[in-house]
Formats: C-alpha cells, sequence, structure tokens
C-alpha cells in the first residue's frame, strides 16, 4: 500500500500544474513527516485563490434548543430529554430577544444550529425565522444543519424540498454546514447513528444548492476515524461541489435567472473531547488542526474558501492556520456554546478589532464580508511593519470566477 | 534614528595607539562629534546604531554585516605587525594549547587561520583567557596569543614569537588589515569622507608626537623609539587595492573556516558611483542562497539575520530552522523535563514596566515561601517524578546571602533536586548587597548546591531597549558579565530573549549575536527560549511585535543566527500548548517543562497547565519520538 502512494514531489508538480488530487494523493499529504512542506504547498494555493485577503465576518451564534433526540458520541451540548437538568429550550421571545439586545452594533448574519427536538411544532422554527427578519429586514439568517433539516423532513412528514421551501418562504437564506461529521458508514454508525447519514446529508446540500441556496461544509476530525475516512469525506464533499458546480455553470450559460447554489466554504473541525461519549480520547493536537486545513485545502481544489475556524482551534492556531491554507477566520460569534461545552478554552466571541489584529498578524489583509463573501469592508495591510510577513504584491482575483459567474 | 537632532557625524574609534594616527585630527572638528572606546564597545555602537562611522577591528565588521568602507586608509601591516604574535616557549608544531585573549575577535580569527594552515589543519587546544592570564599561561607546550601593548612590552623575551601578519603575508602574499572605517550603507556622504581622508594626512604628520604622547601617558619612556618605529614604519595607514583584496581574502579564509559570517569589501564611494551612473546596486546575495546557507548552519551576520526577518517567508524560515534542528539533533527526538517553577518571593525593588508580578518592600501581598511551603512543593516535584526546582524570585533586599545558603542545603539535603536558580539580576543584587563580587557569589551558592542558572531577565539586550522598560534593571553587559563568570566555572545557563515591548529587528538580532559572542567565548549556554512580553493590566508597557506568527518566525531566526547553541526551547508556557508543538517545527527541540508555576508570567494572565501525558502526546503529534531530560540535557530515559 505505502509503495504504491505517490510521492510528494509528484504530488507538489500535479498542484503546480493545477492538477486535481486522488485519493492516494490525500493519503500522503497526510502522512508526510514535514508538515511546513504540506503547509507551504496549501499556502501555494491559498495565495494563488486569494492572495493575502482574509475574510472575516461579523455572526452571532444561537442554539435555541439542546433538547436533541439523537445521541452523537461527541456531542457534549445535547440533553436528551427537554426535562432533564441543564436542558433548555428557549421561547420564540427570548430567542428573538438575543438579536434585540444586539442591535446597536447588529451583527450581519445569524447562524442558528440545535438539536433535534422531538416536541417542537414546525411553525416554531418558521415562527423563529420571520420574527428575526422583524427585527433586522437584511439580516442574513444561516440557519439549521442538513441534520436538522433531514429531521424536520422525517418528523413533520415532509420532503427536503417542502421543509427548504417553506424556511426560505419564513427568511432562510442559506445553510450552515454542520452535521457532517465523517460521513463514511463505518465511522458514521458509530458516532452518530441515530441521525441523518452521509448521503442524506449530501442529498439536503444537493437540494438546496439546486434551489438557489448557498451551503457550508464541515468535517469533524480527530475521533475515531482514520486519515482514509478524512480523504473519503473530502471526496464526497469534491463530488458533490462538482455536480452543484456544472449545473449552477449551466444554468448561467443558458441565460437562465435562476440562482443556483454550491458549496462556498468548508470548514474543518477538531473534535473536542470532555463531556461527550468520547471522554477518554485526546483532543487533536495543534499540528494534525494545521495539516488538516492544508490538505482540505488541497484536495477541495472546487472550494473557494477554507476556514480556519478559530472557536474549534483557538485563536492562536487559527492564525497559523492563515498559513497552512484557510484564508477565513469565521466571524465575531458572540456566543459560542457547543465548543465550550466540549471544553474548548476558546474565548465565546472575539470582536472585529481582535480579528483584524489576528489577520494583520498574520501579515494579511482584513476584508469583512457579508454571508456570500461580498466584500463589507476592506482594511489595509498591516500597520505593523515588523510583524508582517514579506511585503508581497500577490496579485490575485477577488473572487474565483465561478462565484463571480454564478453570484453576480 | 529619528531621535537624532545633531547632524554631526558620530565618529567612534578604538582607543589604541596604532588608530590615533587616523583619528586623533577629528578632535574639536565642529562637524564631528568623536568618542573612543575599547573595540567590543566601538562595534556595540555600530550595531546599536550610536554611531555614524567606527574605526573599527575588521572581525567585527563582518558580524554586523552589510558595512562600507571609507577607501584610502586602514591599520594594515605588509609583513611584520609586531603587536599582534604567539609567543611560546616552544615551537607551534609542539603547542598543546594556545591562550586566547577573546576581546579582538580579527586577532583570534587571524591566529586560528595560520594555525590551521601552518599546521595543516591540526589545532592545539584554544582557552580563553584575559590578556594577564594569557601571558601568564605561556609556559611548556603552552603558549599565547597576545596583542597590541603587551606584546610589544614582551617583544624579544619568549623563545618563540610568531608574527602573525607576516605569517600572513607568508602564507598569501598580501597585506594584512587590521581595522578600518565602517559605518551602514549611506552613512557619510562625499563631504563627510573629505573631513575623515583629511585627518588621515594630518594625523599622518603627527605620528612622533602621537607616539611620544603615548608612551609618556603610559608611562612607558623606555619604548619611546619602539613606539615611533611601530607607527611610522610597521603599521601601514594606506589602504589600497591590494589591501581590499587582503581583507577580501581574510573575510574569504575566515567565513571557509566557519570563523565569521560571509561578509564583503565594499566601498562608500562604490555605492555613490552606482547612484551617480544609475547603475544598478552590486548585486545582493539572493534570498534563496542566504536561507540556504542558514539552513546549512552557516554563520550569519546581524545584517543578514534582519534580511531574513524582513524578508523571509514564514514556511522558509521554518524549513530552514527544522533543517538546523534535524542536524544538530538527527534522532528526532524532543526533549521534556519534569520540574517546577516555584517564586520565592515576590518582594522587588525593581518594578520593571513590563511585571505584574512583584509587590515593593512593605506591600501587604508581599511574600517570602517559608520551609513549609517550599517543602510542600518540592514534595510534590519527588513524587511527580520531578529532576529539578528552578528557582527565582523578586530582588528582595531582606533576604542576605546566608538566607538562600541555608536554603539551598535544605532543598539538597532533604530534597535532592536539581536546583536552577536565581537569574543574572539576582546574583548581581545579592553581589551589591553583599559588598562581594559576583563571582564569590556564584561560588558560595554552588557550595552550597546551585546547579545552573536560568537565563531569565535577558528581556533584550540592547540597553537602548532595557532602559526603557526596565529603567533599574541591570545593564546588558552586567547580564552577560554574570553569565561569563558562571560559565567560566563550569556552570551551565540557558538563555532566554522577551521580545515585543518597545525593541525593533535590529534590536533583537543584536540580542542574539551578543548571546551568540558570548557562546563562542565560553560554550555555557545550553539552551535558548524567546517568548513575547505577555499583556496585561497591571503592566505599565504597550505591546509591541507580537503574535503567534510573530513568535514562530522570531524562534526560527533566533534557531538560525545561534548556531553554536546546542538547544532551543518551545516556550509552551507563555504560548500555549498548541502553539508550543507547532514552535517544534520552527526548529526547537524541547518542549520545556511539564510542572508549572511561574509567577511572573502567569500574573499577566497566561495560564496554561498540561501533564506529562499531554505533552508527550503533543510531541508525538509533531512526529518525534519523546524523552526526559535533566537540566544538562541528558536523556534520562529511552526516548518513545
Ligand atoms: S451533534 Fe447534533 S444531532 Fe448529535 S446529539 Fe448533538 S445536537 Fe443532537
Ligand atoms: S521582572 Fe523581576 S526584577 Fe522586574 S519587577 Fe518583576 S520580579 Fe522584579
Amino acid at each position: 500500500m505505502t509503495d504504491t502512494r505517490p510521492s510528494f514531489a509528484e504530488i507538489e508538480k500535479k498542484v503546480r500544474a493545477g492538477e486535481r488530487l486522488t485519493a492516494e494523493d490525500g493519503m500522503t499529504l497526510f502522512h508526510e513527516p514535514n508538515l511546513l512542506k504540506v503547509g507551504a504547498l496549501a499556502n501555494e494555493v491559498r495565495e494563488r485563490l486569494h492572495g493575502d485577503r482574509t475574510y472575516f465576518n461579523r455572526n452571532m451564534r444561537l442554539e435555541v434548543t439542546n433538547v436533541c433526540m439523537a445521541s452523537c458520541l461527541f456531542c457534549s451540548f445535547a440533553k436528551l430529554e427537554e426535562h432533564m437538568p441543564g436542558s433548555h429550550t428557549m421561547t420564540l421571545d427570548e430567542a428573538w430577544h438575543e438579536l434585540e439586545t444586539r442591535m446597536d452594533n447588529p451583527p450581519s448574519e445569524l447562524h442558528v444550529v440545535n438539536g433535534l427536538h422531538p416536541g417542537l411544532p414546525f411553525s416554531y422554527y418558521t415562527d423563529l425565522l420571520k420574527g428575526f427578519k422583524r427585527i433586522k429586514a437584511d439580516i442574513h439568517l444561516k440557519c439549521f444543519t442538513a441534520v436538522e433539516i433531514h429531521f424536520f423532513a422525517r418528523h413533520y412528514g415532509k420532503t427536503y424540498e417542502q421543509v427548504l421551501l417553506e424556511l426560505r418562504e419564513a427568511g432562510l437564506d442559506s445553510l450552515p454546514g454542520g452535521g457532517a461529521e465523517i460521513f463514511h458508514p463505518d465511522v458514521r454508525s458509530r458516532i452518530s447513528h441515530d441521525k441523518a447519514t452521509g448521503d442524506d446529508y449530501l442529498e439536503v446540500h444537493r437540494v438546496a444548492h439546486r434551489l438557489g441556496m448557498m451551503t457550508n461544509a464541515t468535517m469533524l476530525y480527530g475521533h475515531i476515524e482514520t486519515f482514509e475516512h478524512r480523504v473519503d469525506h473530502l471526496l464526497r464533499l469534491r463530488g458533490l461541489q462538482d455536480e452543484s458546480l456544472a449545473l449552477a455553470k449551466a444554468a448561467a450559460s443558458n441565460g437562465g435567472t435562476e440562482p443556483r447554489g454550491i458549496l462556498q466554504a468548508f470548514i474543518p473541525l477538531a473534535f473536542h473531547p470532555d463531556g461527550n461519549g468520547m471522554k477518554n480520547l485526546p483532543a487533536p493536537t495543534a499540528v494534525d488542526d494545521l495539516r488538516t486545513l492544508a490538505v482540505s485545502r488541497l484536495m477541495l481544489d472546487n472550494f473557494e474558501h477554507v476556514k480556519a475556524y478559530w472557536v474549534s482551534s483557538g485563536p492562536d492556531v487559527a492564525q497559523i492556520g492563515l498559513a497552512f491554507g484557510a484564508d477565513d477566520l469565521d466571524g465575531t460569534i458572540v456566543h459560542e456554546t457547543i465548543y465550550k461545552a466540549a471544553g474548548s478554552n476558546s474565548p465565546s466571541g472575539l470582536t472585529e478589532k481582535d480579528l483584524v489584529r489576528l489577520i494583520r498578524e498574520a501579515g494579511r489583509i482584513p476584508i469583512e464580508r457579508d454571508t456570500l463573501y461580498r466584500v463589507v469592508k476592506e482594511y489595509d495591510k498591516a500597520a505593523m511593519p515588523e510583524a508582517a510577513l514579506k511585503v508581497r504584491d500577490r496579485k490575485a482575483e477577488k473572487h474565483l470566477s465561478i462565484l463571480k459567474e454564478i453570484v453576480s | 534614528m529619528s531621535e537624532r537632532v545633531s547632524t554631526k557625524l558620530r565618529v567612534s574609534a578604538v582607543e589604541y595607539l596604532n588608530a590615533q594616527p587616523l583619528y586623533l585630527a577629528l578632535a574639536g572638528n565642529p562637524d564631528v562629534e568623536l568618542d573612543t572606546a575599547l573595540p567590543a564597545e566601538v562595534a556595540r555602537r555600530v550595531a546599536e546604531d550610536e554611531t555614524d562611522l567606527a574605526l573599527m577591528p575588521v572581525a567585527a565588521a563582518a558580524t554586523i554585516g552589510d558595512l562600507r568602507l571609507v577607501r584610502g586608509m586602514g591599520i594594515c601591516a605588509r609583513g611584520k605587525v609586531r603587536s599582534v604574535v604567539i609567543v611560546s616557549e616552544r615551537p607551534l608544531e609542539e603547542l598543546t594549547e594556545v591562550s586566547l585573549d577573546l576581546s579582538s575577535r580579527t586577532s583570534v580569527v587571524l591566529a586560528r587561520l595560520v594555525i590551521r594552515h601552518r599546521l595543516g589543519g591540526k589545532e592545539p587546544k584554544y582557552v580563553g583567557r584575559v590578556a594577564a592570564d594569557a601571558i601568564a599561561s605561556i609556559g611548556g607546550t603552552t603558549g599565547a596569543v597576545v596583542i597590541g601593548d603587551p606584546a610589544l612590552r614582551i617583544e624579544g623575551k619568549p623563545a618563540y614569537t610568531l608574527d602573525l601578519a607576516e605569517a600572513w603575508r607568508e602564507w598569501t602574499g598580501l597585506p594584512f588589515v587590521f581595522a578600518a572605517w565602517f559605518g551602514r550603507p549611506g552613512a557619510l556622504d562625499a563631504a563627510q569622507e573629505a573631513i575623515i581622508q583629511k585627518a588621515k594626512v594630518d594625523g599622518m604628520a603627527r605620528r612622533d608626537e602621537i607616539s611620544d604622547a603615548w608612551a609618556k601617558a603610559n608611562g612607558r619612556d623606555e619604548l619611546l623609539a619602539s613606539y615611533r618605529s611601530y607607527v611610522h614604519d610597521t603599521i601601514r595607514y594606506d589602504l589600497g587595492d591590494e589591501e581590499a583584496q587582503a581583507l577580501a581574502r581574510f573575510y574569504e579564509e575566515a567565513h571557509k573556516a566557519g570563523l565569521l559570517p560571509k561578509a564583503e569589501v565594499r566601498f562608500f564611494d562604490q555605492d555613490r558611483d552606482d547612484v551617480a551612473s544609475g547603475s544598478k546596486p552590486a548585486q545582493r546575495q539572493s534570498l534563496d542562497t542566504l536561507l540556504g546557507r542558514a539552513a546549512d548552519g552557516e554563520r550569519l551576520s546581524a545584517a543578514e539575520g534582519e534580511r531574513l526577518v524582513a524578508e523571509a517567508e514564514l514556511f522558509d524560515l521554518g524549513l530552514a530552522a527544522d533543517a538546523v534542528r534535524n542536524r544538530k539533533h538527527p534522532h528526532d527526538v524532543v526533549t521534556y523535563i519534569v520540574d517546577r517553577n516555584v517564586n520565592y518571593t515576590n518582594v522587588c525593588t525593581t518594578s520593571c514596566r513590563f511585571c505584574a508580578f512583584y509587590r515593593p518592600v512593605g506591600h501587604p501581598e508581599g511574600y517570602v515561601l517559608s520551609r513549609e511551603v517550599l517543602g510542600q512543593k518540592l514534595q510534590e516535584v519527588v513524587d511527580a517524578g520531578g529532576v529539578q526546582i528552578l528557582l527565582q524570585g523578586g530582588l528582595n533586599p531582606e533576604l542576605p546571602i546566608e538566607w538562600y545558603e541555608d536554603l539551598f542545603r535544605w532543598m539538597k539535603k532533604e530534597y535532592g533536586l536539581g536546583l536552577h536558580a536565581l537569574s543574572p539580576e539576582e546574583i548581581l543584587h545579592i553581589a551589591q548587597m553583599e559588598k562581594l563580587s559576583t563571582k564569590t557569589v556564584l561560588e558560595r551558592l554552588r557550595a552550597a548546591g546551585l546547579d545552573s542558572v536560568p537565563g531569565g531577565g535577558a528581556e533584550i539586550l540592547v540597553d537602548r531597549v532595557r532602559r526603557k522598560i526596565a529603567k533599574a534593571k541591570c545593564t546588558s553587559e552586567d547580564w552577560l558579565g554574570v553569565m561569563r563568570v558562571a560559565h567560566q566555572m563550569g556552570l551551565r545557563s540557558s538563555c532566554t530573549m522577551m521580545y515585543g515591548t518597545v525593541d525593533t529587528a535590529r534590536d533583537r538580532i543584536q540580542h542574539l549575536v551578543k548571546l551568540r559572542d558570548l557562546q563562542d567565548e565560553t560554550g555555557g549556554f545550553t539552551a535558548f527560549f524567546c517568548w513575547d512580553f505577555q499583556h496585561e493590566s497591571g503592566v505599565r508597557i504597550e505591546a509591541g511585535d507580537h503574535g503567534t506568527m510573530f513568535y514562530l518566525r522570531q524562534q526560527a531566526v533566533a534557531r538560525l543566527m545561534l548556531d553554536n547553541v546546542a538547544h532551543v526551547g518551545a516556550s509552551w508556557v507563555t504560548q500555549g500548548p498548541d502553539v508550543g508543538q507547532v514552535a517544534l517545527r520552527f526548529g526547537a527541540d524541547d518542549y520545556g517543562s511539564v510542572m508549572f508555576e511561574e509567577n511572573v508570567v502567569s500574573s499577566a494572565g497566561t495560564t496554561f497547565c498540561t501533564n506529562a501525558g499531554a505533552i508527550e502526546a503533543r510531541i508525538h503529534g509533531a512526529g518525534f519520538r519523546a524523552v526526559r531530560r535533566n537540566v544538562r540535557y541528558d536523556w534520562l530515559n529511552e526516548p518513545s
């Protein structure tokens, strides 16, 4: 097996020639002993796509209920039943209030993910969205993972399409990437046996794209999965993106005005072991975080963005991640509870100033974006001459051509 | 230098007899600010931008790097120089040991090159000694390199005298250039250069007067004639094409032998000619070449270090540092130590602006740990399989040296742990308080159980920076001086750098060069650690350059500059265990300490805790095997 694996030098050549990497290539990258070589190669791709431009947004996270019928082994957030200690379900007023209290410096995006609560009517969710839009008409609602959409479909006897259309009608703008975990059934059946399968997840995103919704994708790594499983996961996402891009391009070239959705960003998420069913496992280390970012950037040649999610890795490692393939730090978050529950030491929110500083210290150019990666504010480059990396004048397109074709 | 108001040319010169004819006529010139000092101090002023032009030894100029020369003059010799010699009772081939006066790097490098050449690569043992000790050591198969006045004084007395300039000429057919006028590119315009040229003409005419005055001032009337002929006939003050070629040859040989950074001979007027003719400046080495040389472990000049900081990409620095680490420690093993940091008192008279830990004398929160508390802490270390205590504290005026001696004896007797204790600042404090020499203090403490000296408090070894962040702290020279004494006694120490206050890239490189210079002398530093100033309330200074990426770059550059320090440790205590792990791929081969109680850092808000299992997991995760070590970096078990 090992001797059939391509060498790192061959992969380097392929990447520089813009060729697509194979599963075997992915394995070589995960096994390459020299982390910095993998990072440097991913950085080449990142700089080819984005130069020094590095994105963040002003977002806010909300979990309206942590009651969940599923029992994912890695989850420290969900409480099985309504009245268990620590369980909490917000009333609609409480949920809306969370946004209202932030209206003095309102976020541009609201990111809502929840447990799979068996006792709420579907109208709870549609009302929830409508209420948010009432408070702030132009807020971007990025709500409900594919796992929740799948649950809604099953629980309320609807198709994915019906669920998505009804939620869109109520104000839903795009889907977050959570719930992907590891697609491979060998792993998924052990860590998340009672929720959407990998295929279900991909199908929800497929339908969402067809309906013109943008979505994100994630991977929860560093628990019981192997490198093969990670590579498999990345390739499944790449496959879906190929399909969605092809449809989007076809639609665009037919002169159709029908918008098409694609996967915008990939976000690798590190498993955190506290307070969940896998607490005996060690958490993945920073070196694994950086390598996974880099390999993701290299394998996912049809994704425009790869995010270093600072909540998962901590702001320091996320900053290093900006040299290992990531071009996005996610956002201000304000209020994160899921990783907190799993023992993460990251702060629960960062200010815009913090994010700008993190990006500048890495020698990059901070760009505040909206959820669809439209530029809100462009900052200038680091004001710290010696902290910045070499002063480069990289020519990078503002957006990948694919997005230009589809979104604009 | 924006702080400067004066437009006068700041000129520094070595205060030796042979230099005076070149600079003495500058005294009183209204356009010139002249000062004189010992060679090391002159070099420091150039490196730290405190002077514009310096008459300085050529080796020091190579260490700074990328300097320009004034054409036409230097302190040179064609044949005998008389003042730079190897003297011995037996012929060179029979010598087993040669004493070196380490204050003169140019002479030391020349001596080593000549010896290698004469003995076909064979070398005796070199021992660094101050001038008087070096002369005293001559006898049997021990010789000494003797420099300057002492050399003239013992002229003709010892059985064997090898004149090094003459030996160089026999070898290369070239003259030798000992010193010349150097400055940073653009430091001097044509009009100013003319002033320097004119001073030489005046000085040449005053040579008798100068040498007579020197003899008188030094009470050496008997050497009057000798001095006169020395500055008239022996020393040549012209630096022509042949001398320039000779200097280039010296730089090349020294670089080949690994004794000096790669250096070029380039004159101020060449830069000016390039500008005037609009031609491209002389070919600079490419960044890739520089990175390649760094990765190969070549000695880098300060200028080259600065260039790496300013221009090299993160990954290139990391890969080069990783290559150096891999060559120095080829087993892919990362060490760590199980120890504990105990701060025995927080009472301190210094009040550094970056310190949130100290309390002034009499403050209700001030403490001195009791034996009881200490004993409990030490027992915990013993129980956890720890091997060492790192003991540091504030500068508490109420603790006499006997207090430390008793404490050390008690700790050694009861717990038997390694004692890595008292940074230079504390040693100096005790010495001052007790009116004892540093050496005596160290000797007494060693007798009481001191095993090694921690390298804390180095901050940035540039006094301009030190004065701003910690007025009352010891000077750079003081800090290095304590380490020199400790190393000469056979004690080992670590060395550190705390950056990120008012320091610039040049300051940080200069810090590394100072550590490297002392290491050349003593070899006493075991390891280097760096971290950024931890900003927090209670601290009265703004944070400067910092950040995680910056830390990784800084550590990588340190690994590349400190070619003579064996180990570089990741500072996970300040940077966090995650960044500490990543740092293992940026040149570090050590993960520091497992047990943690570092109040000076932790009261500034940085508190990280980890245990041996977690440390080993991280070491493995970074692709290394892990092994426990002691303070001398001996492996205590098999790596796993
Ligand atoms: S991960 Fe999501 S689906 Fe799984 S238990 Fe937690 S909240 Fe429920
Ligand atoms: S850093 Fe050390 S010397 Fe300075 S105030 Fe703090 S305890 Fe005292």
